[in-house]
């Protein structure tokens, strides 16, 4: 009697720590959406009723819709380039054996642990230098060789379930080896490639310190946003953040939808191993 | 069949990928150094090579505003030496070493929820929602976390309308943790459900039939297998808040300053790019370190046994 009251606790304990964590987790994002609606100048309790003023402000401020569409073009390039490559170097790692395979693989993988300060203001120094900084494509390529990483990552689980006997069946039938990569491997990609598209155009949507590093002039929706934070309070804000906060959910979920990543029903599903 | 129809149906084939030609992916290299080439390339030029000079800038002057080739020790030896730096770089560590702490001890325990006792529905369910902040607007994030907390903000807000003062909530090292678990625990907890989820459940039963109760099923059968994954959680939490700039930033106004704080002033006032170097590159020795010592703590046990073999 006593253990199945306290394995109750427990229980009881247990859930409650993990709603209180998604509690915690959820706020940031609720907090965004529902004061980009009120009507007051402050973000603060009580609520000022509903109004659409702070959405209709940015989408008549002349730079916030030139930062969006500039995060637009940014996010579009890094989203297919990104899965390109991330595609190459995964389908590298899966077919072929050579020499410094560990750190070409590591090449890719590692940018995104390098905190974005130090990252940023080396590819400042260095690009300035062979005069790219302050261009639209350079901020896109910087994204791109974060993104790879991710995209790799992604392919490179998918191929874990592809056959490895597949393309060489496919050889013996006459095809050359770009031609089973094309209407074999490619196909059989399909999901990964487009939740790596998704999830490559998010890591470009979100970043900020590296875009306003390089970016110059060129700025993109984060790093108006992160301009707009160290200014006055400005309830245009949370307007633009509940925008990028849905658009950059729904291209998660849109990767995810993809991925079908699942706890426990992958053979090795530690990602760190 | 003759060699030319061969040929003729190769290259029916072939019409639609003009480029890189038939002959050219015929050959057994041609085809890797394609695919190669454009990602080392890539990574090359917008990644490493970055890197590299950045090394190579903490040996150079600032002569009149301007950058200037040189061999010099002295950005060295100013910064390491400077109490600013020492004092920062001491409060990073502390700090990135609390989140670190913090974000084990509250994201195991959601974890094993998650991963034990929900249904393969709900931990699904659980895993995306725990994946979107993940990639999604962290700044924004702290943002609100700002609005939240801050002087006029909502929690202050209510806590007025039950008569407690405004509390300072905004400004101090408890607001600057909220906004560095904001960042860690999702991965954290990520990184632990996918490994409790691989454990091997054959495991967990043999030592319940075998009459080991919950605590020492955990304490003898879950902590050593996920020994790696734990100390993959603990680097990757300490990487992120030790090298983050916007919780530093919003939540306590950069004071203390942290070292990415201290890199973004150094570039800002001034020319200063080689200090601004030198502390970028120290930090990521200290990143470099921290992993090595992850990896140690990882094959620990497992060393050991080999060894006792």
């Amino acid at each position: 009697m006593n253990r199945t009251l306290a394995t109750r606790l427990s229980r009881l304990a247990q859930y409650g720590l993990l709603g209180a964590l998604f509690v915690f987790l959820a706020t940031p994002m609720l907090v965004i959406v529902v004061f980009s609606f009120d009507a007051n100048r402050f973000p603060t309790i009580p609520w000022g009723g509903f109004s659409l003023e702070w959405h209709r402000a940015i989408l008549a401020d002349p730079m916030i819709r030139d930062a969006f569409l500039n995060s637009v073009l940014v996010g579009l390039g890094t989203a297919v380039l990104a899965t390109a490559l991330g595609f190459a170097a995964a389908y590298l790692d899966f077919r072929y054996r050579f020499r410094l395979k560990l750190p070409f693989i590591l090449l890719v993988a590692v940018p995104p642990a390098v905190p974005a300060t130090i990252l940023g203001m080396a590819m400042l120094a260095f690009l300035s230098r062979i005069g790219l900084f302050g261009r639209l494509e350079t901020v896109m390529a910087c994204h791109v060789a974060i993104a790879t990483s991710f995209a790799m990552a992604i392919i490179r689980l998918r191929l874990n379930d592809l056959s490895r006997d597949l393309e060489p069946a496919a050889w013996n039938l006459g095809a050359s080896p770009l031609s089973a990569l094309i209407h074999v491997v490619l196909p059989f990609c399909r999901p990964a490639l487009i939740a790596s598209f998704f999830l490559s155009a998010a890591v470009s949507f979100d970043e900020f310190l590296i875009a306003w590093f390089v970016g110059g002039v060129h700025e993109t929706l984060p790093v108006r946003i992160l301009n707009l934070l160290q200014g006055q309070v400005n309830p245009k804000i949370n307007a633009i953040g509940a925008v990028v906060l849905v658009i950059s959910v729904a291209l998660v979920l849109l990767a995810q939808r993809f991925t079908g990543v699942r706890a426990g029903r992958r053979p090795n599903p530690d990602p760190g191993e | 069949m003759t060699a030319a129809s061969v040929t003729t149906r190769a290259s029916a084939r072939w019409r639609w990928f003009r480029m890189p030609g038939p002959r050219l992916a015929g050959s057994p290299k041609v085809l890797p150094a394609v695919l190669g080439l454009p990602v080392l390339l890539w990574q090359a030029v917008f990644f490493a090579a970055p890197l590299v000079f950045l090394v190579i800038v903490t040996f150079w002057q600032v002569k009149a505003f301007r950058l200037e080739p040189a061999f010099v020790l002295d950005n060295w030896t100013r910064i390491l030496f400077s109490t600013t730096f020492q004092r920062a770089l001491v409060h990073t560590i502390a700090v990135a070493g609390t989140t670190t702490v913090l974000a084990l001890l509250i994201a195991f325990p959601a974890a094993y929820t998650i991963a034990f006792r929900l249904n393969a529905r709900a931990r699904d369910l659980a895993v995306a929602f725990l994946i979107v902040p993940v990639f999604s607007s962290y700044m924004l994030r702290i943002y609100a976390w700002q609005i939240v907390l801050s002087p006029e903000g909502i929690i202050n807000a209510l806590a007025g309308a039950v008569g407690i003062g405004p509390l300072p909530l905004l400004g101090g090292a408890v607001s600057l943790q909220v906004g560095l678990l904001t960042l860690t625990l999702p991965i954290a907890m990520l990184i632990l459900v996918f490994a409790m989820a691989g454990i091997d459940r054959t495991l967990i039963e043999a030592a319940e039939n075998l009459g080991c109760r919950r605590a020492r099923v955990i304490a003898h059968v879950i902590l050593p297998s996920l020994r790696p994954a734990i100390a993959l959680t603990a680097t990757t939490s300490f990487l992120l808040a030790f090298g983050d700039y916007i919780s530093p930033l919003f939540m306590t106004g950069s004071k203390p300053p942290t070292l990415s704080i201290l890199i973004v002033d150094t570039v800002k006032s001034g020319s200063q790019w080689p200090r601004a170097s030198v502390i970028g590159v120290s930090m990521l020795v200290m990143l470099a370190l921290v992993l090595g010592l992850g990896q140690w703590l990882a094959r620990g046990r497992a060393a050991r046994k080999e060894a006792a073999r």
